[in-house]
């Protein structure tokens, strides 16, 4: 319990501290028998309190990687840490560790968040995180593009990410958690680390300010600053109509991607040849060889070939739901469109790859 | 610089003893004495080599180069395929940032990329402290100092700075202001370089180059 904890808060200290060196270190706060663990790096904070058996209130601040470590490699059971003036003794089992703590004066306040909470399911919620989050940027030289942006509109909420070369869309229908025409832009890390903490059952509490924005899972807390600036006008990005439309069992397209991608190397896109009834999907890496593979398929439209990387594919084709997922196409250089079959909630817009021929 | 293409076996004898049995190699003797054997392929290391200072014993069947370790390097020739000097010259040296030097250029050439109806006026601009990437004017005639970089951090900013301070001394140009263009730049720089009144401009260096990449994008 103490590993995970220290785990998860961890992910938000950082490994660059620049003039802050104590952001590399989680802070804990013992406050009778509640264990508080603190991670952050000014930008994004996760706090988790859990029970523990307490002795005598205080805090401290450890190398965060370093007690993940520790505390992991312990064997089950019960975890001891004992403060003293400046050590802190860690010990499990027969085991012994002495760590130097890190200085909690230097700690930064972190404010509790004030704003009003809104309610929505968490495997929900997660769900739609795990299909946004991956269509982000992870490039700082375009700060606006690893961000989510989460709008309102007039039937719910609507989780928008894009790095350029792909978009996705996820509408939550019902779920009124921003004010009218509302548009925020938390980072994508953020919610990749949300995702994570997101279970099944629990429901998640957001809290959005004008700055940040908070989310609270059980006892976890994760707090993000907002990113500033206007996010890409997406809608003229989605195509009104496709002329060809194929629908493929889903499991069936990403192990045959997954199997021809090993001769998809050094960049090279795989293709997909749609005609009849047939997806043919083929890989060529000059000087290594080629793959090919042929699936049952559902075609209508004129027979075309579209190329596409394929791990941004594999994403795409991952985050449908459903047994069979649907790729709409106009040619082998227009935008395509990645849903999962009547899932009208989602969708994944991925730009081809140029191919000689198309 | 001789180069001599031949069918040649080596031997090593100094730290340990080694023997390239007969083959075709190229043997390199460069103007500073070292010596190198390659075989057809890699890039990277020679199968044996000598480096400078050495001595180059040159018989009609053996070369015997001798450092003043005592190490030797034994090579046998069995047939001389190819034998030819030339002479190098003095080397310029790697350039390290030929990007930067090159995404320069291109803006010197399409000035317009950095701001609509800007001209060059002068590339490598002269001030006291150093030359200034691009002097230009904009589309209104105001002088223009552009700072191009790679990667765009605070030092680059600085720089601009710096050479503002200097431009502004020189009242023929009127009123100067600043742009800082790079490929990426820095969420820091960024900060600083508005906050000092520079624009900030991000260009596209394959597309400078009019380098179509394959992966095509949304926007």
């Amino acid at each position: 319990m103490l590993a995970d904890a220290l785990g998860t808060a961890g992910r938000a200290a950082t490994g660059r501290t620049g003039a802050l060196p104590v952001l590399s270190g989680v802070r804990l706060v013992l406050d009778g028998n509640q264990l508080s663990v603190t991670g952050t790096d000014l930008d994004l904070t996760i706090q988790l309190t859990v029970e523990v058996g307490g002795e005598a209130d205080g805090g401290v601040v450890l190398p965060a990687r370093l007690a993940s470590d520790i505390v992991r490699s312990l064997p089950a059971g019960k975890v001891e840490l004992e403060v003293s003036d400046d050590n802190v003794h860690v010990s499990g089992g027969r085991s012994q560790f002495t760590v130097r703590p890190l200085s909690i004066d230097d700690y930064p306040k972190l404010a509790a968040p004030t704003t009003s909470a809104t309610t929505l399911p968490a495997a929900e919620f997660g769900e739609a995180l795990r299909q946004v989050v991956r269509a982000a940027s992870t490039d700082d030289a375009r700060p606006i593009l690893t961000g989510v942006l989460f709008s309102a509109e007039e039937d719910g909420l609507r989780m928008v990410a894009t790095d350029s070369y792909r978009l996705a869309v996820r509408d939550l229908p019902g779920q009124q958690a921003l004010a009218n025409a509302q548009r925020v832009l938390v980072p994508g890390r953020a919610l990749g680390e949300l995702a994570r903490l997101v279970g099944g059952g629990a429901d998640l509490v957001m809290r959005l300010g004008d700055r940040d924005a908070s989310f609270e899972v059980g006892s976890t807390r994760l707090t993000t600053r907002l990113i500033d600036g206007e996010f890409p006008n997406y809608r003229q990005l989605i195509p009104a109509d496709h002329p060809n439309l194929l629908t493929v069992e889903r499991d069936a397209l990403l192990d045959a991607i997954r199997r021809v991608k090993i001769l998809a190397r050094e960049s090279t896109p795989v293709r997909l040849a749609m005609g009849g009834e047939t997806l043919r999907i083929s890989a060529i890496t000059q000087d290594v060889g080629n793959a090919s593979e042929e699936l049952d398929a559902e075609f209508r439209g004129t027979d075309l070939v579209v190329a596409f990387n394929p791990d941004y594919l594999i994403a795409g084709v991952e985050a449908c739901t459903g047994e069979h997922v649907t790729l709409a196409t106009r040619d082998g250089m227009k935008p395509a469109v990645l849903r999962g079959q009547d899932a009208a909630d989602y969708l994944y817009l991925l730009m081809p790859v140029r191919v000689p021929g198309s | 610089m001789r180069l001599v293409i031949a069918r040649c076996s080596v031997d090593y004898v100094g730290r340990l003893t080694a023997h390239l049995p007969e083959a075709v190699r190229l043997i390199m003797v460069k103007a500073d004495g070292c010596v190198a054997v390659h075989a057809d392929g890699g890039a990277y290391k020679p199968l044996n080599w000598m480096n400078a200072p050495n001595t180059v014993t040159y018989g009609d069947q053996t070369w015997v180069v001798t450092n003043p370790k005592g190490e030797t390097i034994t090579i046998t020739l069995h047939e001389v395929l190819s034998d030819s000097d030339h002479h190098l010259g003095e080397d310029p040296g790697l350039r390290k940032d030929g990007v930067e030097a090159h995404l320069q250029e291109l803006l010197a050439a399409s000035p317009q990329a950095i701001e609509d109806g800007m001209v060059l006026v002068r590339r490598e601009y002269p001030t006291a402290i150093g030359p200034i990437d691009l002097l230009c004017r904009d589309a209104d005639g105001r002088a223009v100092a552009v700072e191009v970089k790679r990667r765009g951090e605070i030092d680059g900013v600085e720089q601009l700075s710096r050479y503002l301070d200097r431009l502004r001394l020189d009242s023929s140009l009127g009123e100067v202001r600043g742009v800082f263009v790079a490929q990426q730049v820095k969420p820091q720089a960024k900060l600083l370089a508005e906050s000092r009144g520079f624009r900030v401009v991000q260009v596209d260096y394959d597309e400078l180059r009019g380098v179509r990449p394959d992966e095509l994008r949304l926007f």
